[in-house]
């Protein structure tokens, strides 16, 4: 195709080329970025928590105010709920994955207080807590009933030192090791720091707060009973039989102790739902936007293609009264068009690479992966096309008779 | 060259069809320099229009060098425009935002012409009609007899069969109307068959033959016969 | 003459119907996008108390063990019962107040009202004057209340018509728990946003309004559990007292000076106080004890996120990109009235005429821009606010930011016309369009 005579054209048309040129390259510029950050945000907001099932663990935390022998009330709860017909396992702890706050602290293997430490989540295992969210374990074993111990705040309890906990917290502790079970590590890198051994490792097990960072994955699980009256409640309801445990769970936990007020009830699906909601909010803010400006560039696009048509109506009679056919008349556009789109992309590749690097050392934002470029590329091409068909298709239409009227 | 056997135009609108030719018949034999005359709105155009294969038509059939064009597709008739047909227009039509060189290039590239054939023709139409030199002017930068003269360029550089020509002195005082009726005459005389629409009495007493147009028909019974 | 041109302005909104609607939703989207993305990041650098805010104050002090291995984190703003203790008792400065969060079950002396979950701070009586808290009923308890651990409290409205409905709850008591509380006063409606005084950088901390206020000594004679973060570095011992007497970290300490001029000496003092507790045994690290005002406050928390900032430069990547566009349809738009203007030109009007006319119609789409941005901005900022609960205290439109918004997007639309004006002005004078 003529693409000498089309430059010198443009040359006189040399603006509106030069706005439409700007905005495909501020738009390339901002979509696949936005890209890049969509894809983050969905990509956290899905990860792996361990727990198997996540719609069918439901989570309920009353507040249990006659705190008179907390460890009978709790035993007399769990009874109840376990009896509850669709409920397959029930546990108690004192915090849920995903549930946005709970407990952490900090784990070392040497009591030295130079010697690196790990921040996890700790939780306790109040009996059976990992076949109620059914969790993995890739080494070791789990609690048995008679490892759980009462652990009352008031008092001086000694802590329970066999301990499970996740794989990414083992390999962090001791680096380069394939082997758990047995090793030494401690709470607290100070010489008074309780001693702990692993009994067991758990593949994974995400925090109540699921960082975004790799410490999501590190918890610690104690083989205990929390005596405070903040405790979750966790069953595991058996498929389909959810809608009915919820509402056993509910009356169930009532009857027990009346006038009990509930921080209402979750499953882990709707904790991860609240957990993630920002994550999501935002990507979904992305892709909204996204689409706007892809629609507003096209819209650009077909405004300033249709200028340009109507100018140079009685250049396009002329042209196809010298032998243009249709097609000639639409390559001519879409080549034009092209020309355009490209020089915006050059340059929308380098905005792109230079707001990414802006982003990234001011707002933490991934680097852009190349094929999200490329991926941008190839709509900003595309686009270019499909909105200036229109107008080019309406300048083909235009009768070569033209060329012979006076005006 | 050129035959017409009872063409007939009509423009419609939503409330009334007007015809622009009733039933036009002529015939222009092949080296022939023809004037068509006729008074405004007597269809000179509209027959330009068709015999140029700008327009269709209704009714009739239309021989262009042998071959019956009256249901050729629009392709069809664009690569016929290109190879067969050059048009001289009243006001130039060269393309503003191209040079000389290009706008006589158009054409050629419609064709799919190599580049040193293009160059070639070029060059040497641009040298036939004396603006060699000029061409990298646009079209903004010569005067009109200039602007019509690269026109005329335009239209033999892809060595048509035949050239037609709407008004092309109408936009040019005398000087050079009579400079470009001059190279029209010369182009005639090298065997390239032209029609020509004017209502100038001057510029037709010069050609072989008159067809007068009256109401979307040759009004003269011999000339209709003619040839 | 101006009032010509804006009605030709208005008038000629009809004309290329598409172009013109395409215009004004260009620009009505990128103000809409912008804007609600400005609001929520106003807000968030707003200053909650602006007629104290460089006089109110809060710091933080380094009580970590000698040897302990801390990475390049900040400090938290958090401070043991020892020393706000000591701080109050040393009463520098006009008023002060030790904080931490708590949190209890209501139980409702009203048919039909079910018990309920409530949050509270546990506060000084200076807090009230401190913070400009505004009372619709009674007022702060006394200083002899504090010292006495009095039951008594001060309730936000909505909890008061919760409770009392439409009788005063001024003497009415309120019980949490196994405690009764005496009502003493009612707020208004106080929502400071941010909620500076209890926020840490976790931002589900600072989202809610806080209920209820009792005397900070009564909360601590009660045992009443800490609902916020609670950091230990070394042992504690078990219990309340034990937590109390411990190096854990739990509380905040806010004071307000008599005039910023005493800041220097506050520092002194607060420097003077690390060195005798260091003699007394305790902060045996360097000091790194740090002073804040309000604003110095949210910077250092970083109450504006990441995310904020990335969605505030995407709505102004996004204004941008529809402005050009803008631009690009206005040069259309005009460049196909070019004819118009020959003639206008021809039948006497000066460059200057036609410059302000067609800048005008410029300003006329963008003020129909801007009412349809508005209403998109406020259609944002309630998604926003729905999306996430922690932006909803953020996702309020005010008037400075509704005026901004209409200015802006008429601004907006003036710069964009003004290059196809410009263009538009070098159309020469003719009675008809030149054939090209």
């Amino acid at each position: 195709m003529e693409i000498r005579p089309i430059l010198s054209a443009l040359r006189h048309n040399l603006t509106g080329a030069l706005l439409i040129a700007t905005q495909v390259a501020l738009t390339l510029a901002i979509i696949s970025n936005s890209a890049s950050v969509i894809r983050e945000r969905l990509a956290v907001s899905q990860r792996d928590s361990g727990v198997d099932a996540e719609s069918r663990i439901l989570t309920q935390r009353p507040i249990l105010f006659s705190q008179i022998d907390l460890a009978n009330l709790i035993q007399t709860d769990l009874d109840a709920l376990r009896a509850i017909p669709g409920v397959e396992s029930v546990t108690v702890t004192n915090q849920v994955p995903m549930g946005r706050s709970g407990w952490s602290s900090t784990f070392a293997t040497e009591r030295v207080p130079t010697a690196p430490n790990q921040s996890a989540g700790l939780y306790f295992d109040g009996g059976r807590l990992l076949e109620t969210f059914g969790l993995k374990l890739v080494e070791g074993r789990g609690f048995r009933d008679d490892e759980i111990v009462n652990i009352d705040p008031k008092v001086q309890n000694p802590p329970p030192t066999g301990v499970l906990l996740t794989r990414r917290l083992a390999e962090a502790l001791f680096p380069g090791q394939s082997q758990f079970v047995g090793r030494v590590f401690y709470q607290g890198n100070t010489p008074d720091s309780e001693e702990l051994r692993v009994i067991g490792v758990i593949e994974r097990f995400t925090t109540p707060w699921a960082q975004t960072g790799p410490g999501n994955e590190y918890a610690v699980v104690f083989p205990a009973r929390y005596l405070n009256p903040f405790n979750h409640y966790v069953v595991r309801a058996a498929p389909g039989a959810e809608a009915q445990v919820r509402k056993a769970m509910e009356e169930a936990l009532e009857k027990n102790e009346p006038g009990r007020v509930s921080n209402g009830q979750y499953s882990i699906q709707e904790m991860r739902d609240r957990r993630y909601r920002g994550e999501r909010a935002l990507a979904w803010l992305l892709v909204s936007v996204t689409v706007f400006l892809l629609g507003v560039t096209a819209s650009g696009i077909v405004g300033m293609a249709s200028l340009w048509v109507n100018l140079r109506r009685k250049q396009i009679g002329v042209r196809r009264a010298l032998g243009a056919t249709r097609g000639d008349i639409v390559r001519y556009f879409l080549t034009e068009n092209l020309i355009i789109t490209s020089a915006g992309i050059a340059v929308g590749v380098l905005a792109a690479w230079g707001l990414n690097g802006v982003l990234m050392s001011e707002l933490s934002v991934p680097r852009l992966p190349l094929d999200y470029l490329l991926s941008g590329v190839l709509l900003m091409l595309l686009l270019g096309v499909v909105a200036v068909l229109g107008p080019a298709l309406r300048a083909a239409k235009l009768s070569p008779a033209l060329a012979t009227r006076s005006v | 060259m050129l035959q017409m056997d009872g063409v007939q135009k009509i423009y419609r609108t939503d409330l009334v069809q007007t015809y622009a030719l009733r039933s036009l018949s002529l015939r222009v034999a092949e080296g022939e320099f023809v004037a068509v005359t006729g008074p405004s709105g007597s269809g000179k155009t509209t027959f330009l229009n068709i015999a140029g294969l700008l327009e269709t038509f209704e009714a009739g059939t239309y021989r262009l060098d042998g071959e019956d064009v009256s249901k050729l597709s629009d392709h069809a008739r664009s690569r016929l425009r290109n190879v067969k047909i050059g048009f001289i227009f009243q006001s130039f039509n060269l393309i503003p935002d191209l040079n000389v060189y290009d706008n006589v290039d158009v054409p050629l590239r419609y064709r799919g012409m190599a580049g040193s054939e293009r160059k070639r023709r070029i060059t040497e139409a641009l040298e036939r009609v004396g603006l060699a030199s000029r061409h990298q002017h646009l079209p903004s930068q010569l005067s009109g007899g200039q602007q019509q003269r690269v026109a005329i360029a335009r239209a033999l550089a892809g060595s048509p069969r035949i050239l037609l020509a709407d008004e092309p002195t109408g936009n040019l005082d005398s000087l050079m109307a009579r400079e470009v009726m001059n190279m029209l005459e010369e182009i005639n005389a090298q065997g390239t068959t032209i029609v020509m629409v004017t209502h100038d009495p001057e510029l037709a007493r010069r050609v072989h033959r008159n067809i007068h147009v009256m109401d979307g028909q040759v009004s003269d019974l011999d000339q209709r016969l003619a040839a | 003459m101006l009032g010509y041109y804006l009605q030709l302005g208005f008038r000629n909104l009809r004309r290329s119907p598409v172009l013109t609607a395409l215009i004004i939703l260009t620009l009505a989207v990128g103000v809409a996008a912008s804007m609600s993305t400005l609001t929520v990041l106003y807000m968030m650098s707003g200053d909650p108390i602006p007629q104290k805010s460089s006089r109110l104050l809060t710091l933080k002090l380094d009580n970590y063990p000698l040897d302990f291995n801390d990475t390049d984190e900040k400090l938290p703003g958090i401070l043991t019962w020892t020393d706000v203790r000591n701080l109050r008792e040393d009463a520098k400065g006009l008023r002060r107040t030790g904080l931490y969060g708590i949190s209890g079950i209501v139980y409702p002396n009203k048919e039909g009202v079910k018990n309920f979950f409530a949050d509270g701070v546990a506060v000084d009586a200076d807090f009230f004057a401190m913070m400009d808290a505004p009372f619709i009923a009674g007022g702060a308890w006394t200083a002899a209340e504090d010292r006495s651990e009095a039951r008594v409290a001060v309730i936000a409205a909505p909890l008061a018509e919760k409770l009392f409905g439409k009788e005063s709850a001024i003497g009415r008591n309120l019980r949490m728990d196994s405690e009764e509380f005496r009502v003493v006063g009612v707020l208004h409606d106080w929502k400071p946003t941010p909620k500076f005084y209890r926020m840490d950088g976790n931002s589900s901390a600072g989202s809610d309004a806080d209920d209820i206020f009792i005397p900070l000594s009564t909360a601590l004679a009660a045992h009443r559990d800490v609902s916020g973060n609670t950091s230990c570095y070394s042992n504690a011992d078990p219990g309340f007292e034990g937590l109390m007497r411990s190096e854990c970290i739990w509380l905040r300490y806010w004071v307000e000076l008599g005039s910023e001029a005493e800041r220097a000496e506050y520092r002194d003092y607060l420097s003077a106080y690390v060195q005798r507790q260091k003699q007394l045994g305790r902060l045996p690290r360097p000091d790194k004890s740090a002073l804040y005002n309000v604003r110095e406050w949210l910077q250092e928390i970083e109450v504006v996120d990441d995310d904020t900032r990335l969605q505030t430069w995407l709505a102004f990547g996004f204004l941008s990109v529809c402005l050009v566009n803008t631009i690009g349809l206005l040069l259309a738009k005009f460049t196909a009235r070019t004819a118009e203007i020959g003639v206008r030109r021809a039948l006497g009007a000066t460059r200057s005429q036609i410059f302000l006319q067609y800048l005008s119609e410029a300003a006329a789409l963008g003020l129909v821009g801007s009412i349809i941005g508005v209403a998109g901005a406020f259609g944002m900022l309630h998604l926003l606010a729905k999306q996430s609960p922690n932006l909803e205290q953020y996702a309020r439109m005010d008037p400075t930011m509704l005026a901004t918004t209409v200015l802006l997007s008429v601004l907006a639309a003036v710069i964009a016309g003004l290059l196809p004006t410009l263009r538009a002005t070098q159309v020469v004078p003719a009675l008809q369009l030149k054939s090209q």
